[in-house]
């Protein structure tokens, strides 16, 4: 999958390793950042899927999974960016602003279906914690997913598929 | 009544509001025909066969408890409540999406406790306890509007519009639309959350408001936010309006809305 070919309205079946985090550890990654901290994982190249898994049913496999409001992402997408981050993942429609910054960075934001979190746990291949583990359900996660749904919702020309 | 009995139900009703789709949404997933549409289907038997959630945040729980004056119980409701919550969200594979204190610490309690309760005196020996299962995102979309006295229907209709117009792709669509006008602030709020407790296809008794609901959702539609905000099918699934006397001042009009899935349930009890 080669993110700057992809075009807005596009469905991809995704295979390959997503970085879940959401509020909780994109505001601890900002405080970080601002305190000259060494940052605990690495985001360069990395699409990151914005969720917070419920709990495991057997202590192992994933278990549901979805994606969260992206809208509330959006102060933390330049940061993400400037780290290396190559996409985002998550549900709903953003800011004309965000779309700017695709352009600007060729970046990519894609939805995958919110509501169907048993469903995609089942596109889960193995999960473990990379970092903040005391954040519970917003720790980081790393996960490995095969034909995982996504829609490109913003490409990096700003084309968008959100009216308005 | 005895208080484990209530618990056993609660418990019972709380694990399939998030395991089990409502039987009438499910209906209108089976015809979408739009992008997403096999991962939705899909994630309706997945979750029932595994025992898993159909969405990953299982929610806030918020409880509207009608106690009828007759009804005498050997513990507190709220507690009862609470450990029904507890025990639901320990012994299955949901999610822990409460925090101690909304401002400094936001630490995780890590039990999904405590709910939001409302407990309303009402007349006679029945306890009615109605619950929602509030996911973050659609409760986001919470408004309140103290709009002028002299505001009229077009006006009001016209809040709601373009409220769901700007912000209804964020809360995962197809929306059920509860509305409380009159009041005061704070019982507007309260009867919106009490309109998304309503059956889907349940009117309100007085025709005029019957009326507005029907308008309402129909108009709505018209947006076409469709399902996950992509445009293809339905954009709200449900209006409901409660209202309530208000101040000659005022005319507060308060918005919720809950996501498609429209995770809710009831338990009724007679006191003998």
């Amino acid at each position: 999958m080669r993110i700057d070919e992809l075009k807005a309205g596009e469905e991809v079946k995704y295979s390959g390793e997503l970085l879940v985090m959401r509020d909780a550890a994109q505001k601890r990654i900002k405080n970080f950042i601002e305190r000259n901290k060494t940052l605990p994982l690495k985001l360069e190249g990395k699409i990151v899927f914005y969720a917070g898994p419920a709990r495991s049913p057997d202590g192992k496999k994933c278990g549901a999974i979805g994606p969260t409001t992206s809208a509330r992402m959006d102060e933390y997408l330049e940061m993400l960016y400037s780290l290396g981050v190559v996409a985002t993942v998550g549900k709903g429609k953003r800011s004309n602003w965000v779309v700017d910054m695709c352009r600007k960075w060729k970046r990519v934001y894609f939805v995958t279906p919110s509501g169907a979190a048993a469903y995609l746990s089942r596109c889960v291949k193995s999960i473990e914690t990379v970092a903040f583990e005391d954040l519970g359900p917003e720790a980081i996660y790393r996960i490995h997913v095969k034909d995982f749904p996504l829609l490109v919702a913003i490409d990096v020309w700003g084309n968008t598929v959100f009216a308005g | 009544m005895e208080s484990v009995s209530i618990k056993r139900k609660l418990k019972k009703a709380i694990v399939e509001a998030n395991v089990f789709m409502n039987e009438e949404v499910r209906r209108v997933v089976e015809k979408y025909a739009g992008p997403f549409n096999e991962a939705l289907k899909e994630n309706i038997s997945v979750a029932q066969e595994e025992g898993l959630p159909l969405c990953q945040d299982t929610g806030m729980l918020e409880f509207f408890v009608f106690q009828g004056h007759n009804v005498r119980i050997d513990q507190p409701i709220e507690s009862i409540i609470n450990e029904a919550v507890e025990e639901a969200y320990l012994e299955n594979p949901f999610r822990f999406s409460i925090v101690s204190d909304p401002l400094f610490s936001r630490k995780n309690t890590g039990n999904n406790v405590p709910a939001v309760i409302h407990v309303m005196p009402v007349e006679g020996n029945v306890l009615d306890i109605r619950f929602l299962v509030k996911g973050g995102g659609s409760e986001n979309l919470s408004r309140l509007y103290m709009l002028s006295p002299g505001a009229d229907i077009d006006e009001v209709k016209t809040r709601i519009i373009e409220h769901v117009k700007n912000n209804g792709a964020m809360a995962c669509p197809p929306l059920h639309v509860g509305i409380g006008v009159g009041g005061s602030s704070d019982k507007a709020m309260l009867l919106s959350k009490l309109a998304l407790t309503k059956d889907l296809h349940e009117r309100n008794a007085d025709p005029r408001y019957a009326r507005l609901e029907e308008e309402l959702l129909e108009e709505l539609n018209g947006l076409r936010i469709g399902f996950q905000g992509l445009g293809k099918g339905p954009t709200v699934l449900s209006v409901h309006i409660e209202w309530s006397p208000t101040h000659i001042a005022t005319l507060p009009l308060a918005v919720s809305v809950d996501c498609y899935l429209c995770r809710k349930g009831r338990i009724l009890l007679e006191d003998r």
